[in-house]
């Protein structure tokens, strides 16, 4: 379902010079499994699934995502994506209804299908008090809720979930983390990134640990406990995110390119 | 582009804007009470400005002739106004009746200090033997006409009277006002006394005026009523339109950017153009609604308050339709001029600050129809805002006729800066590095550090409009420092160090600086050998297209007589001198103005993606570079060519040849007797031959056979044009073909990914 061969993507940084904030990463992803992308801040996952959602262009390399080249359809890949980024992208003057009638709209589903699809939702993830209540006034949980209703809106095969549940209180965390096992057993792909390793545990089939930019270690649960000797997931990621801390954070300086 | 899309998003953010208090107070609230707190205001300063009574003192009053009177009751004599009851806005003191501000009389001296220091507004001064002299020379006149009456022959009386002196500061508007006061008062005085000594000499007064001078206005009682308003009216809409334009923009573009928003808007399906598309709309509706009821409260502010100023009347009954059918360009180009603007922004507060900008740019624009003696014609008609606004004017001013045959090229202009604006702002919601710019701390010294550390093979197009604006830059500050050139032999070494100093140094100094290949820069290679005879072949054949180019470009903008005159004169002593002239105006621009405009700059301009735009970027940078805005279009339209040659060969070379002997057929062109082999399809004239249509028309046709071969020559894309080229055409694939196109993609997906993949990862 999604394909990343070496990708990677430069940004020119004042103070770091040509910043190399992906440096050529591969996995795959498939569907019916929750793809996890773990690493602390700065490790460049907002960064690889902002490329997957086409909203940034890769410098180098190529990712496919439900078919579609997201350097060269990105168009088409919209169409196979919900996205849900960290700050939940909500607008103030805008209420919950309103919000996910938009999206579905944008997405040309026809009035009534999208109202019943919209029902259905508003159902599932108890939002019905909510509907009328405007962006501004909403709480986190309630923005969060919202925001993956949006992204659920035109039922798509690929669903792209950036530190969805920074900034959320237990219960909500959750509750979301209930509806992305939900989703994964509709057979949707689910990339899902974060940096709390007891989500990943609880809900990816596959993870890959990211750190300045590049995969460190990748596979099943089982996969990297077994090459790293650790039972728990926090101690391999501690183990190679702390081997690799003083590594040269990647740059294209002088002649390297 | 996808209408659906377009109009949802519109409806989001019409929606979203009409919830919002701020946009609502500046596009309804405020113009609604904007006009009659305006009006109010202006009643009471301009009753306050014209009670301020002028304080003038009077040196010398008792040197004044007792008839006429100039002074009475310690005032200026009431028949000296025009109406009495202005006769209180002049306060007069005598200095013989209050002390000086030493305690003794009042001097010259202390009379000017007074002025100065603003103690008194004007002071007049009457010399001390004024009432003698005056007194001697009417006597001379009376006793001239008596002897005349006797019938001897006498000479005329030659007046010796001395001059009454007014002492006034122009660098104090209320001074200026005092001595327009006062001076009209001595004038009045003068003439009653011109009037008297004509009496004396047993002459009529009617001598001095023979006959009236009548006055007879044609202008229609309409016209004179709408003369007012056809000026206001186009300003004011046109600074609405702008203000209701842009804070919306802001809302729009860093409003959505401080919320989070934008990222999710950009995941959705609707394309870049969909997105600005809509906004747009939206913009322009802002724009428009501000821009209306601003008018509308106008109109019913000043019906009310005109009615105290019956001369001005109503505004022309068909304002209404014009000013609409004008607003919706007009906020069109405002609305995607401030769309690009705005998306820049981080956040609100920094979009305001890009107001100003806009303001300063546009004001010109705005400000000069209103210059008296600026009318409606081909050339004006073709600058951007300024051939609107006095379109608008035209259609106010009720002449139809006129304003009809300016409206292609207004509407012309005016879609032309429409669609680049719209290009622009698109390119802004393309751009990763203008949507997702992040605050950092600014560094001169790390700045530095970057551009030297990062530089790539190539400027970037942000380094080729610095390059673009140096060179105007040290051009400006260098024509201030050089000396004007004197002769013809100052004139060619003045030609060679401008071009040296001006356009090669910096370029040069640029591309070693800043960009890591200057041959990929510069364009340093050879091109296929067919490329430079045919640029060469393509100069010749275009020549005498460009002359009648720049003929009409002169005939719709003439040079000013003096700026001819200049270089007429410099140019008198080139007879015999063609070398040094072929040298400075042929050889060296060719080669620094093509090193800059095709080398680093439209490589810079390259990197955005877009050739066309690049082109028309680097022929923008060429066209006003040149001194004489006249040059500047036909330049700019040359650099269009030059571009695609420089583009599609890849090299530089066939630039530098096509620049060479463009240049050199027009020095050519202006020798006596040029091109005279040509026989009757030239004409010989003052400025030159004139080449018969025959000639035009055929060279000009196979000058665009030669540019369309130079078209499908095949040629190197850069990294973003290709890209930029894959996008278009997937797009079109999917826009054009629906479910069709994504199963045709489906089929491909693997090999297409592949392929892609392995180019993309050489090309890192």
């Amino acid at each position: 379902m999604i394909r990343v061969r070496h990708l990677t993507k430069e940004y020119a940084d004042l103070h770091r010079g040509r910043f190399v904030a992906l440096d050529g990463i591969s996995f795959d992803a498939a569907a019916g499994q929750v793809f996890g992308l773990l690493g602390p801040n700065g490790a460049g996952k907002t960064t690889a699934l902002r490329i997957l959602s086409t909203v940034l262009v890769p410098t180098a390399g190529s990712a496919i995502v439900a078919g579609y080249d997201v350097l060269t359809q990105p168009s088409l890949v919209r169409r196979q994506i919900g996205f849900m980024s960290a700050n939940t992208g909500i607008y103030d003057r805008m209420t919950a209804w309103e919000m996910v009638e938009y999206f579905g709209r944008l997405h040309d589903i026809e009035r009534e299908p999208l109202r019943a699809r919209m029902e259905a939702l508003f159902e599932r993830l108890k939002m019905n008090d909510i509907r009328d209540l405007l962006g501004a006034k909403m709480s986190t949980g309630m923005k969060q809720k919202v925001s993956i209703a949006r992204a659920l809106v035109h039922d798509p095969p690929v669903l792209v979930f950036d530190e969805a549940t920074a900034g959320l209180d237990v219960l909500v965390a959750r509750a979301l983390l209930q509806t992305v096992a939900e989703l994964r057993e509709q057979g949707k792909c689910i990339i899902f990134s974060t940096h709390i390793m007891r989500e990943a545990e609880k809900l990816c089939d596959h993870v890959a640990i990211m750190h300045r930019g590049r995969i460190l270690s990748a596979g099943t649960l089982d996969e990297l406990d077994a090459r790293h000797g650790h039972r728990d997931l926090e101690e391999t990621f501690f183990e190679l995110v702390s081997g690799h801390e003083h590594d040269e954070a990647p740059t294209t300086q002088g002649g390297e390119r | 582009m996808n209408w659906s899309h377009v109009r949802l998003i519109l409806g989001r953010e019409v929606r979203d804007q009409l919830r919002d208090r701020r946009t609502l107070f500046m596009i309804a609230v405020l113009p609604l009470l904007l006009y009659p707190l305006l009006g109010m205001s202006m009643f009471q300063i301009g009753q306050f400005v014209r009670e301020q009574p002028t304080r003038v003192l009077l040196l010398g009053a008792e040197a004044l002739p007792a008839e006429p009177k100039l002074v009475e009751d310690r005032s200026f004599a009431v028949a000296l106004f025009a109406e009495p009851d202005q006769q209180r806005l002049v306060e007069l003191h005598l200095a013989d009746s209050e002390p000086g501000p030493t305690g003794k009389a009042w001097t010259l001296d202390d009379a000017r200090r007074a002025v100065e220091t603003g103690h008194f507004e004007a002071v007049v001064h009457v010399p001390s033997d004024f009432s003698r002299l005056l007194g001697d020379f009417q006597r001379q006149l009376k006793t001239g006409a008596e002897t005349k009456a006797g019938g001897a022959d006498t000479r005329q009386a030659e007046p010796q009277v001395p001059s009454p002196e007014i002492l006034f500061n122009t660098a104090k508007e209320k001074s200026q006002l005092a001595f327009m006061r006062v001076s009209q008062l001595l004038e009045r005085w003068r003439e009653q006394i011109g009037r008297q000594n004509l009496i004396d000499s047993r002459l009529s007064p009617e001598v001095a005026r023979p006959f009236a001078v009548s006055e007879c206005d044609v202008a229609g009682q309409q016209q004179r009523e709408s003369a007012v308003w056809s000026k206001v009216m186009p300003f004011l809409l046109l600074i609405w339109a702008l203000t209701g334009a842009f804070y919306p923009a802001v809302d729009l573009c860093a409003g959505e950017k401080e919320r989070g928003t934008l990222e999710t808007l950009l995941s959705s399906p609707a394309q870049r153009i969909d997105i600005v598309g809509g906004k747009l709309l939206t913009v322009m509706l802002f724009s428009f609604s501000t821009a209306v009821l601003n008018i509308l409260s106008m109109g019913l502010t000043g019906s009310i308050v005109m009615r105290q100023f019956p001369e001005l009347g109503a505004p022309p009954p068909l304002a209404p339709l014009w000013l609409l059918v004008a607003l919706v360009p007009v906020s069109a180009l405002f609305g995607a001029l401030c769309l690009a603007l705005a998306a820049l922004a981080r956040s609100s507060k920094e979009g305001q600050y890009y107001l100003m900008p806009l303001v300063l740019v546009t004001l010109p624009l705005v400000v000069l129809p209103m210059a008296p003696g600026v009318e409606l014609n081909l050339g004006n008609s073709l600058v951007p805002v300024t051939g609107i606004m006095l379109l608008l004017r035209t259609l106010l001013e009720g002449e139809y006729l006129r304003a009809l045959q300016y409206v292609g090229p207004v509407a012309c202009v005016t879609l032309a800066c429409c669609l680049a604006a719209v290009r622009w702002a698109v390119d802004q919601f393309n751009s990763e590095s203008v949507l997702f710019r992040e605050s950092e701390r600014f560094d001169m010294g790390l700045w530095f550090k970057h551009l030297l550390r990062d530089r790539e093979d190539t400027p970037s197009a942000s380094e080729a409009v610095v390059c673009g604006l140096l060179i105007l830059l040290v051009r400006f500050f260098m024509s201030f420092a050089l000396p004007q050139p004197g002769s013809f032999g100052d004139l060619i070494v003045l030609t060679l160090v401008t071009q040296l100093v001006v356009i090669g140094t910096p370029v040069m100094l640029m591309t070693i600086m800043l960009t890591r290949s200057p041959r990929a820069t510069l364009l340093l290679r050879l091109p296929r050998w067919d490329v430079v005879p045919m640029a060469a072949l393509l100069a010749v054949l275009m020549h005498p297209s460009a002359q009648l180019l720049s003929r009409f470009v002169q005939f719709l903008y003439p040079v000013n007589r003096e700026v001819r005159e200049a270089l007429d004169g410099l140019m008198a002593g080139s007879a015999g001198h063609f070398w040094e002239m072929l040298l400075a105006m042929a050889i060296a621009p060719a080669v620094f103005e093509e090193l800059a405009f095709r080398g680093f700059i439209l490589s810079g301009f390259r990197r955005l993606g877009h050739q066309r735009q690049a082109i028309a970027l680097s022929a923008f940078f060429f066209g006003i570079s040149h001194a004489l805005f006249q040059q500047s279009i036909v330049a700019c339209l040359l650099g269009l060519v030059l571009g695609l040659v420089a583009v599609r060969s890849g090299s530089l070379l066939p630039c530098l040849t096509f620049h060479l002997i463009h240049n050199t057929l027009s020095l050519l062109a202006a020798q006596p007797g040029a091109f005279s082999w040509l026989g009757e399809l030239v004409e010989a004239g003052e400025d030159g031959p004139t080449f018969g249509w025959p000639v035009i028309i055929v060279s000009g046709l196979l000058s665009a056979l030669i540019l369309v071969w130079f078209r499908r020559l095949p040629y190197p894309k850069t990294r973003e044009e290709a890209l930029e080229a894959a996008r278009e055409l997937a797009d079109s694939k999917a826009e054009g073909g629906g479910r069709k196109a994504e199963d045709a993609a489906q089929a491909e997906r693997d090999e297409q990914g592949d392929s892609d993949e392995r180019r993309l990862t050489r090309a890192y």
